[in-house]
């Protein structure tokens, strides 16, 4: 025996038959590593990984008594553990052993043979000067959890789930998709023996959903793994469907009320869908699913949160009452609003980039007009009986305290709006111009707002002089809303101001308005640069002026009036004078001549951004005016509501809390221009709105936050993303036929026409249904099992599994890229993917092979190797393309005689009965042609070709290049790795090859393991392959996983980190760098400990601490120096 | 090393480096094994020494390298964002960057150490590396610290 302590270490060098003896010397290696310090035997041999090999050491072992062992053969990630179990056979601890490769790092790489032995020589005294500091380790056992992750549910994840499953284990089946069923599920036939492949797959998609051990998650992703072979915390997201998968029966009703059209992913676009569907009749899990990517930019862009998308979309599909009831929901004055809105969803519409922006508001207005005309003034819902108690007054009947009172009224308060004015409307009657509202339509709107319940008492101001605050609630109103708009005007503190022609905008308007005539004079100057200014400038115009001027301090680009007004406007002859301001006005007995202005110029930026406009000093000249509308601001008149004990903000504006417009004074809300400054009529009705559901769970005494506003929001689609998916034409939105501006300003008649029903449906179908579900929840209606719920949450679900079979599948080739096949360019030009659903009795054309035109085709081309064998796509073979272009000319023949040319560089037909059907189709007249295409094209030369798209080629057999004419071409397209496989391979630690596909543990023995312990492969994410080859690999993962059960105990890496605790001084840098938490710190002795199990063995702490108290152990410091010192001394 | 030895390592007027490799094992050495597999033909100077993960590399042993007589040292790991453990390429790299100028401070050439991304299928770009890196190494001549430093 040795003394305890002295290393004896057995060197071997390995031949491995000539791979290593062909380059370096193995015996020169083997005689210089017998005279190495501390080796007590070194010998050569053939093969060391053989049984006679292995012998070799365990003999020696034992008569040597070698404690150490040094094996230089191939790379350890071959055979590393084949010699750990020869030690530890031997009784030796495997990890007394080291491996020195001299095959992949030094035979196979070096020109040289002195060289190669040279280099053998260092890495093999290196390992012998690194195995003397081995320490003896004790590999830790796990216990294997029973249960199987199975990510994919094509034919491959299906196999594996079942064979697990039948063995009466647990299976996770995990699938992103909305259904089990893979590619397989598209595909109409199978070769080589045509029979159908729905057949052969739908009674396995059956078992697998009926399955007592398989847990189903379709439209689902792995979201995290954690752990290690035997236990993994695996984190699974199901992707809300929208639909609940234990109501739905799948009958198909919801698909009748749903007016969104997109294309369909399941038949590549050949057909369009509905938002709410089911990729295919035979589903499993026969449960429908909502296509829902977000909300429309049209709907988030509103400031009211109006479902634009999803009253166009009703509109479109003519249910004019259901559009009308959506719109309802979120504002009040529709008409109003389909005439004056600034309309900020037509800015967002996504159409606006593709032919302009769908005529949003122009709809809204048509779908009102509609409904009033059609229905009447009927509030489009049910109105439960009054809650006298609940009582709520609300100050001010425009269009916030409105939508205040309607929203509250709809749900059954008492709802009284107190009104300073004679009429009701607010700004809608008195601020906005007949042109652009009438003030009928104004009477309708609040006439309509009147039937929902709302008492409105007109010519009660409220605060100060009037009503008080007190007096509400002492009258035994519970809460009380403040919508009392922005009416007073800011004065512009110069000389003159008093002059008689001049004139405030907003009284001014109110007058025009009602009317009134107001003398202005042939001169109209009009001051400032918003709505009101352009608004009084036009109104001006109309009430006979012969020249007005719109004078503003900044510049153009700074005008905060709508563009298309400021347009108008200057279409209408006003003149727009920029950086210019009044400094005085100047009159003549009392009354106004003159306007002395001042050039301005920008200087730095102010608060609000703009730059702030700095006057010329000198620059001062006069205009002759016979009248002055001031439009330079307003403001709330809020200083009566401070005496009542509200806070009051610096601009005027009252303070509210932003989120429930609850102002400083218990029941008091606020909302609209009060609270807001001048806005626009959607920002009051959407802030009304608001304040009502506050008010309402004030009353009902709720916690005021406790819940969201908006409870169901989502974020805007992203518009580059909806053009890349969606199938359009580029158009353009239908023109409203404006009267002319000479016509326009003769009169106060509205300004733009109405749209017919025809140009409404039109206009309706140019949506491009940006969010795909546009949420009109007519599929509500119509599902009887109350199985849809529009509001769902992703969920995330935990599981505990022991192994991993990833069967990821693969994705087609995209041909776009290679041009000359004139994919997408020419519609007789389909994939084979796509043919293969043109093939399918359920696809787009129900099994008939037929071009787009209806004609059945006499002539098609199939083209092999497309983004296959090709050093500018993939050079790798995808194996299955030469055998499905055979039966796709096979199917042609067989259903529509015509002739097929099939165009290859090699056919490929290894496989049971492959070569058998390759001499049938040959048989059967299928012209094959050997040669790569040139292209395809329509530019033809003969009379045979016209009309026809002509396959360019070289025929390599016949030595010339050929033109073949035909009606119809199958790109024969590569298989890729299926998207997102990069994700997976990250989560699951496996590899990918250069082409993306996953990376077995060896090539030839281990074909679906990988690299991760207890991560098995199955099917095409390893490597194209056909259905037989991907059912076996599957067959083989599912074995590998339930032997890994039935072992119950594996055996994991001991090579984890250690802290000695006596060099540790508890710093927590080794915590802080750990990506697997695997560190803690003991606060008692002050160190910091590591948890073995859960360590991974990277290191990187062990590089980190800096008083090198951690060690990895089998990596520790001296061991890699001893290595160092071996290759370099 | 004697001088007798310092001699045999110029050969035919050229001098012939000794670099190190620490290559971790899921990516790198993965694809030296590849290039191997692949009948790829590089330079023999380097030895390559396997780490789990490029984090493994202590700024000490780029030094012990330098001191123990290498010219160069290359580090080489998974790609930015795919690295086995996360994100230990990443402390590699700063790890790395520190070591360079703490080289600079003692007056050796920073080029000396070298940090390559190399994933697991890219055993060309593995050959490559080390016939470029050999190269440059061969540019700079002799690492003077093996006799100047002593540790």
């Amino acid at each position: 025996m040795a003394r305890r302590g002295e290393p004896r270490v057995g060197v071997y060098i390995c031949h491995c038959g000539i791979n290593i003896s062909y380059k370096v010397d193995v015996n020169e290696v083997t005689e210089f590593a017998s005279r190495l310090e501390h080796v007590a035997v070194a010998r050569e041999y053939k093969f060391m990984c053989s049984n006679i090999g292995q012998d070799l050491i365990i003999d020696d072992i034992k008569k040597y008594h070698l404690n150490r062992v040094v094996v230089a053969s191939c790379s350890p990630r071959m055979h590393e553990k084949t010699f750990r179990k020869a030690c530890q056979k031997a009784g030796l601890n495997p990890y007394l052993f080291q491996m020195a490769s001299i095959r992949e790092l030094v035979s196979w790489v070096t020109e040289d043979e002195r060289e190669a032995t040279e280099k053998a020589k260092d890495h093999v005294k290196a390992a012998v000067m690194r195995v003397v500091h081995h320490q003896p380790l004790e590999p830790r056992l796990v216990d294997i959890n029973p249960d199987v992750l199975v990510v994919g549910s094509g034919i491959a994840g299906m196999q594996a789930a079942l064979e697990i499953a039948d063995g009466g284990k647990t299976v996770y089946l995990v699938e992103k998709e909305p259904s089990i069923g893979g590619h397989m599920a598209k595909i109409d036939k199978t070769f080589p023996t045509l029979d159908c492949s729905a057949c052969i797959l739908t009674p396995k998609m059956v078992s697998v959903g009926q399955h007592e051990n398989i847990k189903l998650f379709t439209y689902s992703q792995v979201e995290d793994v954690k752990g290690y072979i035997g236990n993994f915390d695996v984190k699974i997201k199901k992707k809300p469907r929208y639909v609940l998968e234990d109501k739905c029966t799948g009958c198909s009703e919801c698909i009748k009320g749903c007016p969104v059209s997109l294309p369909s992913d399941f038949e590549y676009g050949m057909m369009e869908r509905t938002a709410i569907y089911r990729s295919f009749p035979q589903a499993v899990p026969n449960v429908f699913v909502i296509d829902k990517e977000g909300f429309s930019p049209c709907r988030n862009a509103c400031p009211a949160g109006l479902n634009a998308h999803g009253y166009v979309k009703l509109i479109s599909a003519g249910k004019y009452e259901e559009a009308f009831k959506l719109i309802m929901e979120r504002v009040i004055f529709p008409a109003s609003l389909g005439r004056a809105c600034p309309a900020f969803c037509e800015s967002e519409c996504t159409r606006s980039l593709v032919g302009g922006h769908v005529r949003i508001r122009a709809l809204k207005r048509f779908v009102s007009d509609w409904y009033y005309e059609n229905v009447g003034l009927v509030p489009p819902v049910e109105i439960p009986g009054a809650q006298e108690n609940k009582k709520v007054a609300v100050v001010g009947a425009g269009p916030a305290g409105l939508a205040c009172a309607y929203y509250l009224a709809i749900q059954g308060y008492p709802v009284t709006v107190f009104e300073a004015m004679e009429k009701p409307g607010g700004m809608l009657r008195y601020a906005i111009p007949e042109y652009r509202l009438p003030n009928d339509v104004v009477d309708s709107e609040i006439e309509f707002i009147k039937k929902a319940g709302v008492e409105i008492v007109c010519n009660t101001p409220v605060g100060g002089e009037g009503k008080s605050l007190d007096h509400f609630f002492n009258e035994g109103y519970k809460a009380v809303f403040i919508g009392i708009g922005a009416h007073r005007e800011r004065a512009m503190g110069v000389p003159g101001e008093e002059l008689e022609g001049v004139h405030p905008s907003l009284l001014f308007l109110r007058k025009a308005n009602e009317g009134e005539r107001v003398e202005l004079g042939d001169r109209v100057i009009v001051v400032g640069g918003g709505n009101s200014a352009v608004d009084a400038a036009r109104v001006a115009l109309r009430l006979g002026a012969k020249e007005v001027t719109i004078v503003y301090r900044r510049s153009r680009v700074e005008m905060p009036a709508f563009p298309e007004e400021v347009d108008a406007a200057e279409e209408e002859g006003i003149k727009i004078e920029i950086l210019t301001n009044p400094v005085a006005f100047h009159g003549e007995n009392g009354r106004l001549k003159e306007v002395e202005c001042i050039r301005m110029e920008l200087g730095e930026p102010d608060e609000s951004g703009r730059r702030r406009p700095v006057p010329i000093e000198g620059s001062n000249f006069r205009i002759l005016a016979d009248s002055v509308i001031l439009a330079i601001g307003q403001m709330p008149d809020s200083q009566v509501f401070e005496k009542e004990g509200l806070e009051v903000n610096k601009d005027g504006t009252l303070w509210v809390d932003p989120e429930t417009l609850l102002t400083s004074r218990e029941g008091v809300f606020a909302g609209g221009d009060a609270t807001k400054g001048p806005s626009t009529i959607v920002e009051a009705i959407g802030l009304g709105r608001r304040a009502a559901e506050y008010v309402k769970r004030y009353l009902e005494e709720e916690e005021l936050k406790a819940k969201p506003y908006e409870e169901h929001w989502l974020e805007a689609v992203d518009k580059e993303e909806v053009l890349k998916k969606r199938h359009y034409v580029v158009s353009a939105p239908a023109s409203l036929s404006d009267l002319s501006p000479q016509e326009r300003v003769k009169d106060f008649s509205e300004i733009e026409f109405a749209m017919s029903e025809e140009e409404a449906l039109e206009e309706g179908k140019r949506c491009l249904d940006c969010a795909g579900c546009c949420e009109c929840r007519q599929c509500e209606l119509l599902c009887e099992a109350q199985a849809i719920d529009h509001h769902m949450k992703e969920e995330e679900v935990e599981a505990k599994v022991g192994s991993i079979i990833v069967a990821t599948g693969f994705k087609t080739f995209d041909p776009s890229s290679l041009v000359q096949y004139g994919y997408k360019r020419y519609p007789e030009v389909y994939t084979s993917v796509e043919f293969e659903r043109l093939n399918n009795a359920a696809g787009p054309t129900e099994g008939l092979i037929r071009m787009k035109d209806g004609r059945v085709p006499q002539r098609v081309a199939i083209i092999h190797c497309v983004g296959s064998r090709d050093e500018n796509t993939h050079r790798y073979c995808s194996r299955v393309c030469c055998m499905y272009s055979m039966k796709f000319a096979h199917l042609v023949k067989e259903k529509t005689g015509a002739e097929v040319f099939e165009f290859y560089i090699d056919i490929r037909s290894p496989g049971k009965m492959y070569e058998e059907f390759y001499n049938r189709l040959q048989e059967e007249g299928t012209h094959f042609i050997r040669g790569k295409v040139a292209e395809v094209t329509d530019v033809v030369s003969s009379a045979e070709e016209e009309g026809r798209l002509v396959v360019v080629a070289e025929d390599t057999l016949a030595g010339r290049v050929r033109r073949v004419p035909v009606d119809m071409v199958i790109l024969s397209v590569a298989l890729e790795p299926a998207q997102g496989a990069e994700e997976i391979a990250h989560l699951m630690g496996i590899s990918q090859d250069q082409d993306g596909w996953f990376i077995e543990l060896h090539p030839k023995l281990a074909p679906v393991s990988t690299a991760s312990d207890g991560v098995f492969l199955a099917g095409c994410c390893q490597g194209p392959k056909d259905i037989p080859d991907t059912v076996s690999q599957a067959s083989g993962a599912a074995a590998e996983a339930l032997s890994l059960i039935m072992r119950g105990i594996v055996e994991v890496e001991a090579a984890t980190s250690h802290i000695d605790p006596d060099v540790c001084v508890g710093c927590q840098q080794c915590m802080k760098v750990c990506m697997y938490s695997a560190i803690d710190y003991d606060a008692a002795r002050g160190v910091c400990v590591v948890n073995e199990a859960v360590c991974k063995g990277c290191g990187l702490c062990a590089a980190t601490c800096p008083n090198k108290a951690v060690t990895l152990k089998h990596f520790n410091n001296e061991e890699i120096f001893s290595e160092l010192e071996g290759v370099l001394l | 090393m004697s001088e007798m030895e310092e001699k045999e390592r110029v050969r035919g007027g050229e001098f012939d480096p000794k670099i190190v490799g620490f290559l971790c094992y899921w990516c790198s050495y993965t694809a030296a094994d590849l290039a191997g597999v692949s009948r790829m033909k590089y330079p023999p100077n380097l030895r390559v020494i396997r780490v789990m993960c490029s984090s493994r590399v202590d700024p000490v042993f780029i030094l012990k390298a330098l001191l123990d007589g290498a010219d160069g040292v290359l580090v080489a790991g998974c790609h930015p964002g795919d690295c086995h453990y996360q994100k230990g390429n990443y402390y590699a790299r700063r790890k790395l960057a520190l070591t360079k100028k703490l080289l600079e401070s003692v007056g050796l050439e920073p080029e000396r150490v070298k940090l390559s991304w190399i994933a697991a299928s890219e055993g060309p770009k593995f050959a490559h590396v080390a016939k470029e890196f050999t190269e440059e190494i061969r540019k700079l001549g002799p690492n003077p610290a093996k006799k100047e430093f002593f540790l």
